[in-house]
């Protein structure tokens, strides 16, 4: 993309966005809720134009239904009351948009391929309602991966996830990426769980996009502009940084004396709830 | 008369052909009204028919033809305004009772009407013409032809229009086609159980199918035996046993959701049992 700039409703989304993703490689996206991180996939998907500047998705201008390029939707609300099974919902990924009668003798082939691939071969027969939420994703990956794109484009893949499930599709991300030598852009409002497998990051921060290493992210000033909130960079005894979000109080420190006496515990004003830990080399 | 010679009465006969053909379609369009959750829409669509047929009386025409502009206008209504599935409770809500407020003024301007607001309302399968068995015939294939054409991606448009859109598919035109065909059913659907037990048909078999299995092929499948099976069983109890049809239908549909769910629970057991 070169100057990119969004605008839907009249209103600027965002401007000045200049990248580049290459093959074999995963691109974090952060921002805050609602900056514009799944408007820049629907942009790459064909659904919604640039108002500014150029994008070009394999030397082409970007349309819609381009097999190139896998999706895995945010939120499908379907999901956790459906009652389709997982290899049904992969089948759709293959032909699910084509009208008509005939069955293409490849898809049974196809689709065993993608639930291999992600590990889903076990649960693939049971219904989505059945399955956990770190399962469902995995599924929902098989889904996006099923013509082995060369773009694969996944949004919010760890959202509401427990932590075990979280690092497992963060190694199915990997792993995807290892064996397919797709280019890989991963929508997220959290870095930490996925520092680790990260090439690139680029961050949505008062209506600009910028992109640049991990870690020239992972940078106290930028993180702060980026979330629009006090961050916090911790490393911890094993070398690992952790991003933690600060209370106002702490971030902009003012003396007043406590009734007690006692101090306060700055560990106390942490997020901690926030804190993954994360080796980032 | 006998019962084999009332089954050969041509009202017997005509209503015969009629019930095979909807109840093929509703069970086949009824089960996308349950995996899209809008058995309220289906609702809806059967009440505004209920304006309709009442305007198209009170112009002298038949009130299949009422139905036809009604439930089709109310469709669409309905598929544009309510294309993403969040918002469609309201609209639907409110095309609903502006239709029905447009029946009452029908039936007020009209005297002398309540005897095809009874069939309306509640069904006059005995009482289908020779004329209307082709009508609803040709109607209900031609549902079923485009639902088995447009299979694949009403159901993917159904479970993650995300992803469907992210590939191509436009999610109004889909909602837009489905809201056709679930009115279109609807109007025949009319001609056997009336606007009020519409649902009988149309979702019930749909729902015992949706519990009994997860392939959404054979849930099709067994949707579409169940409305058969309560529909001929139906006809048949009514012409042996006597009763409205349309009683015996929604008697019959309504137990075959109950016992699928029945089921459902035994094997459930069945299967935590064997776990443990």
């Amino acid at each position: 993309m070169r100057d990119g700039a969004v605008s839907l409703g009249g209103r600027t989304i965002w401007r000045r966005a200049t990248f580049s993703v290459e093959p074999g490689t995963i691109t974090a996206v952060l921002g805050p809720n609602a900056s514009g991180k799944s408007t820049l996939l629907n942009l790459i998907l064909g659904l919604v134009p640039l108002s500014e500047g150029t994008l070009r998705v394999f030397d082409q201008t970007p349309r819609r239904g381009n097999r190139r390029v896998g999706y895995m939707a945010q939120s499908r609300a379907a999901d956790s009351t459906s009652t389709l099974t997982g290899r049904d919902y992969v089948g759709l990924g293959f032909d699910g948009p084509r009208f008509g009668w005939g069955r293409d003798k490849a898809k049974r082939e196809v689709i065993r391929r993608a639930l291999a691939l992600t590990g889903t071969t076990s649960f693939g027969d049971q219904p989505l309602h059945s399955l956990s939420g770190g399962q469902r994703q995995r599924i929902a990956l098989a889904h996006a991966t099923v013509f082995s794109p060369d773009l694969l484009l996944l949004d919010e893949p760890l959202a509401a996830l427990d932590l075990a499930a979280q690092a497992e599709i963060v190694d199915l991300i990997n792993l995807v990426r290892d064996t397919t030598g797709a280019a890989i852009i991963v929508v997220a409002h959290d870095l930490n769980p996925l520092a680790s497998i990260v090439n690139q990051v680029l961050w949505i921060a008062r209506r600009q996009v910028r992109s640049g290493s991990v870690d020239e992210v992972v940078n106290e000033a930028v993180l702060s502009e980026l979330y629009g909130h006090p961050i916090e960079i911790i490393v911890t005894p094993r070398g690992r940084r952790v991003i933690v979000g600060l209370e106002e109080e702490f971030a902009h420190p003012h003396p007043h004396p406590h009734p007690m006496g006692h101090v306060h515990d700055e560990e106390a004003h942490q997020h901690l709830s926030e804190v993954y830990e994360e080796e980032i080399t | 008369m006998s019962l084999s010679e009332l089954l050969s009465t041509s009202f017997v006969q005509h209503a015969f052909y009629a019930v095979t053909a909807v109840a093929l379609a509703a069970g086949a369009v009824g089960y996308f009204v349950v995996l899209r959750r809008q058995a309220f829409a289906a609702h809806a669509i059967g009440h505004v028919g209920f304006a309709g047929a009442a305007g198209a009386v009170l112009l002298g025409l038949s009130p299949i033809v009422g139905l036809l502009v009604f439930c089709l206008g109310a469709g669409l209504l309905i598929g544009v305004g309510g294309a993403s599935l969040d918002e469609s409770d309201a609209v639907v809500g409110v095309t609903l009772t502006a239709a029905l407020g447009l029946g009452v003024l029908f039936i007020s301007l009209y005297s002398g009407y309540a005897n095809a607001t009874y069939s309306i309302l509640f069904g006059q399968i005995l009482g289908v013409t020779w004329d209307d068995v082709g009508l609803v015939a040709a109607l209900s294939l031609g549902v079923l032809l485009v639902v088995s054409l447009s299979y694949r991606p009403l159901l993917f448009a159904s479970v993650d229009a995300q992803s469907a859109a992210a590939r191509g598919l436009s999610i109004r035109a889909m909602s837009l086609l489905f809201m056709a065909l679930l009115a279109i059913t609807t109007v025949v659907a009319i001609q056997i159980v009336g606007v009020l037990l519409v649902f009988s048909l149309l979702v019930a078999p749909a729902a015992a199918a949706e519990v009994l299995t997860s392939r959404p092929l054979h849930a099709v499948g067994i949707a579409m035996t169940l409305a058969l099976a309560s529909a001929w069983v139906g006809l048949f109890f009514g012409v042996w046993i006597g009763g409205p049809v349309s009683f015996w239908i929604t008697a019959l549909a309504s137990s075959s959701y109950l016992l699928a769910r029945l089921f459902d629970r035994t094997r459930v057991r069945h299967v935590r049992r064997s776990l443990a």
